[in-house]
């Protein structure tokens, strides 16, 4: 059985967030929520200063917290380790947020999709056909564009890297391309003490 | 490193300490209502005292969810909360309160009217009532606390002091307002329990602070919150103070009076409210990674 998961290059990443910018068009996210964001953070001290980005997603747990605490069932992981949220089971509880350690979760307020992207209350036909995926209270979260996985193609952020610092696959395939730079480059998850076995991972 | 050195990224893009601001003052009030009233029914079950367990019923049955609903995203689909009560302590929850509601209500109603529905005092229904719902009152007094306990994601919530403190607060709030709602002739015989009470509160928070303070980077930011930011005030001034010393010092110094129990009880709601929005304010997500990823990785 596959295990979709991704691994980021920390040393390819360059901080450009084209990324965030693809994943927001695919998935028609209102303004203010992001289903993966690029940090950056300066470290070291003149003249051995440096900056690194650290893109980050959900990271599809195969021990997922977030659907364990789930009350309604809506939180599911499915035979492809892509952890899904089903909007017509969510109550909007947060109790998965809290539950998150990677704090990937994010609440579909009513208000997000009344002020529009540009905060004037005006709704552009771009949004009007988006916004009807989404039910407002619900809590959301990255699905690797499964609709686009469903069909054999990569998640938006991974095809939209200019410097191929996304790479996705299958895990569970030793030849398959995230699962050679894992075992080559020594990738690692991000919070192992959490316990989580998350199916993202980061190499330098 | 103290908190003035660390690194809080909020809604920014920097690497640091995220706030947990998932659950709002909305849950901590549900949360308030369902220990509060699920003590105050469990101590006036084992008093005897009806106005005490009409108060608690009424807590528990109303305020608790007026404020989840308040809190949650599409309330209504509530009703779903109870779907997976294998693995979701809100489920079990929400079982367990359905469970209080139910019991209590019954009880309630049979122990005011029983005489004219021709149960006895000592029947097996009444009994059997009673223990259904004090055994449903004693997990919603602790439930709450095993939902915050069971995710490692809030590393000062991951301890077995979660659910300690949601039981030793229920019945320390629980026993105060009941104490002031019985005679005064009982009330002066719970005086030492509810000492005693108090004092466990105390041990606990030392031990909350000891166990955060030397835990992971979490939880001593957490315990750091606590103590040396804004929120410090109001831990000392709110939760230690009013209440536990104060409520500790009236009830030592004129365990009889009147006046004294109702200051008590009016303190250690008062303390009690204070703890359960602090510990949902100091509650962080740690950073995703070091700072210099490369110095570690590999």
């Amino acid at each position: 059985m596959a295990k979709m998961g991704m691994v980021f290059d920390l040393k390819a990443c360059i901080g450009c967030n084209a990324c965030v910018i693809a994943c927001k068009q695919e998935n028609s996210l209102p303004d203010g929520v992001f289903f993966t964001k690029t940090l950056s953070e300066e470290y070291g001290v003149f003249p051995l200063a440096n900056r690194v980005y650290i893109p980050t997603i959900c990271n599809h747990c195969e021990d997922a917290p977030c659907e364990k605490v789930c009350p309604s069932g809506a939180t599911y992981t499915r035979a492809d380790g892509i952890v899904m949220v089903d909007d017509d089971k969510c109550i909007g509880c947060s109790s998965c947020a809290v539950a998150c350690p990677y704090d990937q979760r994010t609440q579909m307020d009513a208000e997000n999709f009344l002020k529009g992207l540009f905060g004037t209350g005006e709704i552009t036909p771009f949004e009007e056909q988006g916004y009807g995926r989404y039910t407002p209270g619900t809590v959301t979260k990255c699905d690797f564009c499964s609709q686009r996985v469903d069909v054999g193609l990569d998640p938006a952020c991974v095809v939209t890297c200019p410097t191929n610092a996304r790479i996705f696959g299958d895990l569970d395939d030793p030849h398959s391309a995230p699962s050679k730079m894992i075992r080559e480059r020594h990738g690692r998850p991000p919070m192992p003490e959490k316990n989580t076995k998350p199916k993202v991972f980061y190499v330098n | 490193m103290s908190i003035e050195n660390k690194v809080f990224s909020g809604d920014t893009l920097r690497v640091g300490y995220r706030f947990q601001r998932h659950w709002d003052n909305s849950m901590a009030y549900a949360f308030f209502c369902a220990e509060l009233g699920a003590g105050l029914y469990f101590v006036s079950l084992l008093l005897n005292s009806i106005v005490g367990m009409a108060l608690g019923l009424l807590l528990v049955s109303t305020g608790k969810p007026y404020f989840h609903l308040a809190h949650m995203g599409v309330p209504t689909k509530s009703w779903r909360a109870m779907l997976r009560p294998d693995r979701s302590w809100i489920s079990r929850g929400v079982w367990l309160l359905a469970g209080l509601i139910g019991a209590g209500f019954l009880y309630l109603a049979a122990s005011l009217f029983g005489d004219s529905l021709g149960l006895e005092a000592n029947s097996a229904v009444l009994w059997l009532l009673k223990i259904a719902a004090a055994a449903c009152a004693l997990g919603v007094m602790t439930y709450q606390g095993f939902a915050m306990s069971h995710s490692s994601a809030i590393a000062i919530w991951n301890s077995a002091i979660m659910p300690m403190a949601s039981l030793l607060y229920s019945l320390a709030v629980g026993l105060a307002v009941a104490r002031a709602l019985v005679p005064p002739a009982q009330a002066s015989g719970l005086t030492d329990t509810l000492l005693l009470l108090l004092l466990g509160l105390a041990v606990m928070h030392l031990m909350f602070l000891h166990s955060g303070w030397h835990g992971g980077p979490g939880a001593r930011t957490s315990v750091e919150l606590l103590l040396q930011s804004v929120y410090a005030k109001w831990f000392w001034g709110l939760v230690v103070a009013v209440g536990i010393v104060l409520p500790g010092l009236a009830l030592s110094a004129v365990p009889a009076s009147a006046l004294a129990g109702a200051v008590s009880a009016v303190a250690v709601l008062a303390g009690f409210m204070a703890w359960r929005i602090l510990i949902f304010k100091i509650g962080v997500f740690e950073p995703i990674m070091r700072m210099n990823p490369f110095h570690t990785a590999g």
